[in-house]
């Protein structure tokens, strides 16, 4: 096997650069993201490659007076040009050429991971390989080689455990040390036989004008078995085209020996070199002990207890994010309703402000700050089970148990995790489709999660069946939850076969050992997504609360709702829902604003049917009882929050208890509404257009407004049509 | 043969990837090449898809995608 090694290579001249460029590489379930974390810690920052939904963490620091930019590219088991990740990453390295990769592999699955190894080598950048989870593969008895991989690689070989830190300072001063000798460090040629070496090299020749490579851009070995693969897209990106004349003639010669598929080929003869590596370097113990993943995966995914598992841990991951959540948000929602209106009007009062000015700041610019960081508290706690999912392993059980069902309506096994958060609020639910890495599915489950009715359609509900159908309530709730569900069935089932037309993607997923995630691991990615959603999204939510506001509230001075811009469009679209049985402008105004929040269409009927109701002064508390019935409140958050968690009945957010002062509105809806327009109308606040909070998270999640677009159009058209039915349908059977 | 025709605990040696393009990459990729050991583990509650151990590593695959992946049977236990 020492023949694998053919040489390091050329060119002199070693300088000390002040700047160096670590990429880190590796395997899904290798522990890269806990290894970044452990290098880079809380100086790590979240965005997205440009053009993809894919997530990019990156980080600046000092490290030995040195500036290190550290770049983490997405797990990918290939560097292949089919999947985004694998673009990303291979993109990447060939266009930004860092002076060093961190090979992140897992020491428990050597033969899979050298695979990887092995295609980053072809880029000719120097390679530090972090042997990582060093102490589960001893634990096994394995016993690596580690001297002698070094050796064969033409690569440094540091064994770490991420997750306790063991090995990262070591890592990191030999991956410095490897940029700063990056001209002579190069990693080993491993030769892929004598045919296939004959190809390249015949390539290579002709590739070496190629200007790139001339100038050095363009890894030359790395683009002539990109050619012989006949890898489209790098041939077109690299325009080598004419090229391939050449390429034809090398590769005629080794299909007629090796088959037709030459891709199949190269990636055969890796994984070749990969079990060869294994063999070199692994000596493994005699007998494999059924190990505790595989213990835990017989009650786990067992034929009559999986799915039952399954269900009482998706409850628990419901309710733990909603009912921790819920408490802070009502605290956050009180502090932004009350004391902080109150205190900013005294203050501009004082300064003598005019009163739109007081109104937009109090009713605009406030109330749009509260619509941000509202959603703060469930998107922190969806983040941290997910994470937790993930890290932990069941996340991909979940999808094996969960995949035959929503394959059928051409979702992923990971889509229904998104879809059930849905229930308790649509925004983190779509954050949380970032755990399905095709876009395809990625973007056909953010599009039925509004179907899922969401805990801000709830008031809504409970406002009209108390009024129309207070004897069986109950049912009547029920049936409109069902009604999204089988709506979301039917619609996944037409956007598949028109939308996303076509071979749905591969299930194909690696099921990784349990493992236990660390603290450090759980609290850097919730804080990151709550972070990135306030900077993202944060302030696309205010700008479109400040331009609701001015809607709200010009002409400025009007007295009657029915004479404000939003009155008015009311009255014009009024009679659009004239065949649905609300056609009002009450009713029209209603549902406009329901755009900022569903539960915000009870509010307004509040107003616009009961204004004289509205006016309820209270004798405004002192600065210091704010502050300290703030402090109090935050309190019992805490309080509430964690009797949530022991409490084990009654989901908080789906408990419909119905507000003392829209009791007064009952009367007046019962004089407008029919039992059988009410439900049409409840349906239709089921169905329409999410509020702009979720078409802001779904721009943020996708990098842009397209699904968001789709969302708005064929949701506005099925609450229409189905609300349609229902009252047409009804009247025909004389209800 | 193909590897959706082992029953659970059965074992087969994969001896070629019946279809192209980004599907027998993918499978490439995840070490599924002709000539390497495969044992189904499970079968997923519902019937699809199915757990096998390839490579010392579980991997999980739909019925569908199995069918794909020729394979003789070696034995079982």
């Amino acid at each position: 096997m020492s023949a694998l090694i053919a040489s390091t290579v050329h060119r002199g001249k070693s300088g000390r650069r002040t700047h160096l460029t670590i990429a880190v590489a590796g395997n899904p379930n290798a522990g890269k993201s806990t290894l970044t974390n452990a290098i880079a810690g809380s100086r790590l920052s979240v965005g997205n490659w440009p053009g993809v939904t894919v997530e990019k963490k990156s980080a600046t620091f000092d490290f030995q007076g040195r500036k290190i930019t550290l770049v983490d590219l997405p797990g990918t088991y290939s560097l292949s040009p089919y999947t985004q990740e694998e673009v990303v990453a291979r993109d990447y390295l060939v266009h930004e050429k860092p002076d060093v990769i961190i090979n992140v592999v897992d020491a428990t699955n050597l033969e899979r991971n050298l695979y990887f190894t092995l295609q980053l080598l072809e880029l000719n950048i120097p390679l530090v390989m972090a042997l990582n989870m060093h102490d589960e593969a001893a634990q096994k008895g394995f016993r690596i080689d580690i001297d002698k991989m070094a050796l064969m690689l033409g690569s440094a070989v540091i064994p770490t455990v991420a997750t306790k830190g063991e090995g990262i300072g070591r890592l990191m001063e030999t991956a410095v040390a490897f940029a700063d000798a990056s001209e002579t460090q190069r990693p080993a040629v491993v030769s892929y036989g004598e045919d296939i070496e004959k190809a390249v090299a015949a390539v290579a020749e002709q590739l070496k004008d190629h200007a790139d490579v001339v100038s050095g851009h363009l890894p030359l070995r790395w683009m002539a078995l990109k050619m012989i693969e006949g890898d489209a897209r790098a041939i077109e990106h690299y325009q080598t085209e004419a090229y391939a004349a050449l390429t034809e003639k090398a590769a005629h010669h080794l299909r007629s020996a090796h088959g037709e598929d030459l891709e199949a080929l190269l990636a055969d003869v890796r994984y070749g070199l990969a079990a060869g590596l294994t063999r070199e370097t692994l000596r493994k113990p005699e007998k494999r002990k059924r190990e505790l993943t595989e213990r835990i995966d017989a009650v786990v995914l067992n034929r009559y207890a999986g799915i039952p598992i399954f269900f009482v841990a998706m409850w628990l991951m419901f309710k733990l994010t909603f009912d921790i959540a819920g408490p802070f948000t009502d605290w956050l929602d009180g502090v932004v309703a009350g004391p902080l209106p109150r205190w900013a009007a005294a203050l501009l009062v004082a300064i003598s402000a005019p009163d739109w000015i007081v109104s937009l700041v109090t009713e605009g610019i406030i109330a749009g700050v509260g619509s941000v960081l509202v959603f703060l508290p469930p998107i922190f706690a969806m983040m941290f089970f997910i994470t937790l999912l993930e890290a932990s392993g069941y996340l991909a059980r979940a999808a094996f148990v969960m995949d035959r069902l929503m394959s059928a309506i051409g979702l992923h096994g990971k889509s229904f995790i998104p879809l059930l958060l849905g229930f308790g609020c649509n925004v983190p639910a779509i954050y949380a489709t970032r755990t399905l890495e095709n876009p395809r599915d990625k973007a056909l489950t953010a599009l039925l999660i509004p179907l899922m009715s969401c805990g801000a359609r709830l008031p809504v509900y409970v406002v009209f069946t108390a009024a129309f159908f207070s004897a069986y309530a109950v049912t009547v709730l029920w049936s409109l939850y069902l009604l999204g569900i089988v709506l979301a069935v039917l619609v996944g089932f037409l956007f598949k076969k028109t939308l996303f037309r076509g071979e749905a993607p591969v299930f194909i997923m690696e099921l990784p050992p349990y493992r236990i995630p660390t603290a450090k691991n759980l609290m850097i990615h919730t804080w990151e997504k709550g972070k990135h959603y306030l900077m993202k999204a944060g302030t696309w939510i205010l700008a479109i609360s400040v331009f609701v506001w001015f809607g709200l509230n010009l002409p400025w001075g009007v007295e009657a709702k029915k004479e404000s811009y939003l009155g008015k469009t009311g009255q014009i679209i009024a009679p659009v829902f004239a065949p649905l049985g609300f056609g009002t402008w009450e009713a029209a105004s209603s549902l406009l604003t329901g755009v900022v929040a569903k539960e915000i269409v009870v509010a307004t009927m509040g107003e616009v049917y009961v204004p004289e109701a509205e006016e309820k002064q209270e004798a405004s508390p002192s600065f210091g009882e704010d502050v300290r019935d703030i402090a109090l409140s935050f309190g019992c958050a805490f309080v509430d929050a964690a009797k949530n968690v022991f409490s084990t009945f009654g989901v908080a957010t789906m408990s419909p208890h119905e507000d003392e002062e829209t009791a007064g509105l009952k009367s007046v809806l019962a004089k407008t509404f029919t039992p059988l327009s009410a439900y049409a109308f409840m349906a239709f606040v089921l169905l329409y257009l999410p509020c702009f909070i979720v078409l802001v998270a779904m721009r943020h999640e996708f990098g842009s407004w397209k699904w968001a677009g789709v969302t708005i159009v064929y949701q506005t058209v099925l609450a229409w049509m189905v609300a349609f039915v229902i009252y047409q349908g009804g009247r025909l059977v004389g209800l | 043969m193909t590897l959706a025709d082992l029953k659970t605990g059965q074992s087969g040696k994969i001896l070629k990837i019946s279809v192209s393009g980004a599907l027998k990459r993918r499978l490439m990729d995840m070490g599924v090449v002709p000539g390497t050991d495969v044992r189904v583990e499970k079968v997923a509650p519902l019937g699809d898809p199915i757990e096998v151990r390839i490579k010392s590593y579980a991997l999980s695959l739909r019925r569908g995608e199995a069918r794909h992946i020729e394979v003789e049977g070696t034995h079982s236990s």
